[in-house]
């Protein structure tokens, strides 16, 4: 039988470990849908990608925050996601419709965006994250392996594919400047 | 090789387009009750009673500490209400009643469910042991309902051990059910026993865990007045699709399954780019109810979202406005003795209205409260 002070004690453990996690999410969230954006192209796409991560995280909340580096825990936990997401609907890496974006600007900006977003599509996804993880993430190749599950090696061979493909794309421009 | 200034303009570029996008506020709830349903699907869903009511339910029961699981009163029969009543009571200050009723439009073949409150209805056959329980989130946070199928001799059912609730025997589409209905604290696994157990027989029935209910779909989080069910035979199931587009290596289709899972809806679309679905189901309306609009978004291939209503059975059309100011409209399919109304939105653009028409094009009813993804309930 359950005391009522040993049910008081572990609601006080939930409340912290919920409170914590929450202040953790909330503080996360717009970063891991912005890097989920990058990984996929598609806006709801991405928040559900982010959510499962956070679910995932929230789930395995205790070892996640007593990790070294949560958010190193929380990147590769979205990395998995996207990528499972894309073998289970057996999507081929091809461009499809520009998405779209909520932020307006001016005209030229806009189409910018759209011709990174559409010329990002057209990579294969570990280039794709490759790309997004070095220059919206700012990591190393170490941080990137990590995310990825893959050798520094690896993550330099892909990096430098990617963005010869990119420089070749029509669609993002050839020939201009980046 | 990447030259400085190739690298300084494609930082700038992808830091551009990322900022550019706005997430949402941040799903909190929704998280939490998908990693509740994470955890039951490592756990295994047949789990029952055994202290799987995981962080959520213990947070709620944090929240719940001193509060009484809801009672519920003997079974008064309401003549004026659909159906026949298997228990009725308040809980929360708010009444509520379990009752086995109809769910099909007039004139179709009859359907047999168990309702709360006249809506978030549950197909049931008759099938002694079959148990269902079912939470109504916002509406009753906490609170859950739940039925169980009784053998004959079972005269009743003892819940956590202090609280008797009496079966009653009900009917509805020429079925008879012998049945004891209750409402319950989510703050605690929750224990049956029967009353009356005969010699040798087991005296426990297996409840499903809503605490640790697993979300109805990646995308759709919600699952409130989504029954849960356990036992042998489930509602027949019926399907059916409701709108489609295309050939089936290039186009789309949204399609309807209808049982003891709810209204699950698909939404598959093929092209060039492969091939992808969604799905989510959500709670089953009643002819006099609330109506669910489900938002079924898809990425590529399909960049779209499907929209599906279980309409009324005087709906004729749904009219969709969209943000660019055109309209569709959506002629309504009948699947098992009820209408639903299906089609797909472009995600370039977003549904802005919804009108319900009769027969004679006249507006029924209008909303612009609208999911863009998992559903919502309408009183039209």
């Amino acid at each position: 039988m359950t005391e009522p002070r040993d049910e008081l004690a572990a609601a006080h453990d939930a409340i912290s470990y919920d409170e914590d996690f929450s202040a953790f999410a909330a503080s996360r969230w717009p970063g891991l849908v912005r890097l989920a954006f990058g990984l996929t192209g598609d806006r709801w796409t991405a928040e559900d990608i982010a959510q499962t991560a956070l679910a995932k995280a929230y789930v395995a909340w205790r070892r996640v925050s007593g990790a070294a580096d949560p958010d190193a825990y929380l990147r590769r936990i979205l990395v998995n996601t996207s990528n499972r997401r894309f073998r289970k609907r057996r999507v081929t890496e091809q461009p499809g419709d520009l998405p779209e974006l909520a932020v307006e600007g001016p005209a030229d900006l806009v189409g910018e965006r759209a011709a990174l977003v559409a010329a990002l599509r057209q990579l294969p996804a570990r280039q794709r994250a490759v790309i997004v993880l070095r220059y919206w993430d700012d990591l190393t190749d170490v941080q990137i392996a990590a995310a990825l599950g893959c050798s520094p090696g690896t993550v330099r061979s892909q990096l430098s594919r990617g963005l010869a493909a990119l420089r070749a794309n029509p669609a993002f421009g050839e020939g201009d400047e980046w | 090789m990447v030259t400085v200034t190739e690298d300084t303009q494609l930082r700038r570029r992808v830091d551009d387009m990322l900022r550019a996008v706005q997430p949402s506020a941040v799903p909190l709830d929704a998280i939490v009750r998908r990693g509740n349903g994470i955890r039951l699907r490592r756990a295994g869903a047949a789990v029952v009673g055994v202290g799987l009511a995981g962080i959520l339910a213990v947070t709620t029961l944090a929240l719940d500490v001193g509060r009484q699981p809801a009672a519920p009163a003997a079974a008064p029969t309401d003549p004026a209400a659909p159906g026949e009543t298997i228990a009725t009571g308040t809980a929360d200050g708010h009444a509520w009643r379990l009752a086995v009723q109809d769910i099909a439009d007039p004139g179709s073949r009859c359907v047999p469910a168990i309702t709360v409150n006249g809506t978030d209805a549950d197909p049931v056959y008759p099938d002694p042991g079959y148990s269902a329980a079912v939470a109504l989130g916002a509406v009753l946070p906490g609170i859950a309902f739940g039925f169980i199928q009784l053998p004959a001799d079972i005269r009743g059912i003892i819940v956590n051990g202090r609280r008797y609730v009496p079966a009653v025997t009900v009917a509805a589409c020429g079925y008879r059910y012998h049945v004891a209905g209750f409402a319950y604290s989510l703050a605690q696994a929750t224990r049956i026993t029967a009353a009356n157990p005969p010699p040798g027989e087991p005296t426990d029935f297996a409840m499903p865990d809503l605490a640790s209910k697993p979300p109805a779909t990646e995308v759709t989080p919600q699952s409130a007045g989504v029954w849960v069910n356990m036992g042998r035979v489930s509602g027949a199931a019926a399907s059916g699709t409701l709108a489609s587009a295309g050939i089936p290596e290039k186009g789309w289709s949204i399609a309807v399954t209808f049982g003891t899972g709810g209204d699950c809806y698909e939404f598959s679309a093929s092209s060039s780019l492969g091939s992808a679905q969604t799905g989510a189901c959500g709670p089953v309306s009643t002819p006099d109810g609330p109506e669910t609009i489900m938002a079924l978004p898809l990425g590529l291939p399909g960049d779209a979202t499907a929209y599906a209503v279980q309409v009324s059975p005087r709906t004729a059309r749904l009219k969709a406005f969209l943000s660019n100011g055109s309209s569709e409209l959506a002629t309504p399919r009948v699947v098992d003795g009820r209408k639903y109304a299906a089609f797909v939105v472009p995600n370039a653009l977003r549904l802005s209205r919804l009108n319900w028409l009769d027969a004679a094009g006249a507006v029924i009813a209008s909303t612009t409260a609208l999911p863009r993804y998992g559903y919502v309930q309408f009183q039209p």
